[in-house]
């Protein structure tokens, strides 16, 4: 895709703002957990879980990169993309059945270089933000 | 801005992207001259240097360069 194709894409109601919406199941955590092999209490054991202070299990806060990988991946106007760099800051436990608003802002256009970078946050249900970073894509 | 001030500052975003404090760029320079300046780092390094001048560059542009004189050159003129 040309990048002026991109560009022209991306604009939206709200501005050049992209969501989507995702949602913590038992599926997405087992698989999880079955690819990354981490057994970590924080994640494995209740108990550890509300001895440490939390509510119920945390979830592997790396879900939420897969989740990005999806939102670059798939809901981008074109799949014709590449991830150069990603970064994460977590602010919020996330939890089991938690639905998750994904809300990725395009904060640059490079076209000399067919890059495009974004600031991306999540937020629970609850309307806490739970997590925030950026992404920077390249069009293939 | 002096070509020199504008050769520091780019300089330093090398420096900071390679994290290699021992980068000393020239005139001369090239890609080949710089361990880990490859295709990704040099798109890289376009965004960064276009973020830390405000400035955008056409891809004819950067295709042109040979060496770091003529990028240091080009910025000048923006």
């Amino acid at each position: 895709m040309d990048i002026n194709e991109f560009k022209r894409s991306v604009e939206t109601d709200k501005g050049r703002i992209l969501t989507h919406q995702f949602f913590i199941t038992e599926s997405i955590y087992k698989s999880f957990q079955e690819c990354s092999g981490d057994m970590n209490p924080l994640h494995t054991d209740v108990t550890f879980a509300l001895k440490k202070g939390f509510r119920e299990r945390v979830m592997y806060g790396n879900i939420l990169n897969t989740f990005v990988s999806y939102f670059v991946g798939e809901c981008l106007p074109t799949q014709d993309v590449i991830i150069h760099s990603q970064d994460i800051i977590y602010k919020k436990p996330v939890y089991m059945n938690d639905r998750l608003h994904l809300e990725a802002k395009i904060d640059g256009i490079y076209e000399s270089v067919r890059v495009v970078e974004f600031s991306f946050k999540f937020i629970n249900q609850d309307s806490q933000i739970v997590a925030r970073g950026h992404i920077q894509i390249g069009l293939l | 801005m002096e070509k020199v001030e504008i050769l520091t500052r780019v300089q330093d975003i090398f420096r900071d992207l390679l994290d290699d404090e021992s980068i000393v760029l020239t005139s001369e320079t090239m890609a080949d001259d710089v361990e880990g300046w490859d295709s990704l780092t040099h798109i890289q390094l376009i965004v960064a240097i276009e973020k830390s001048f405000k400035i955008k560059f056409t891809s004819r542009e950067i295709l042109s360069w040979k060496n770091v004189g003529e990028m240091i050159d080009n910025i000048s003129l923006k």
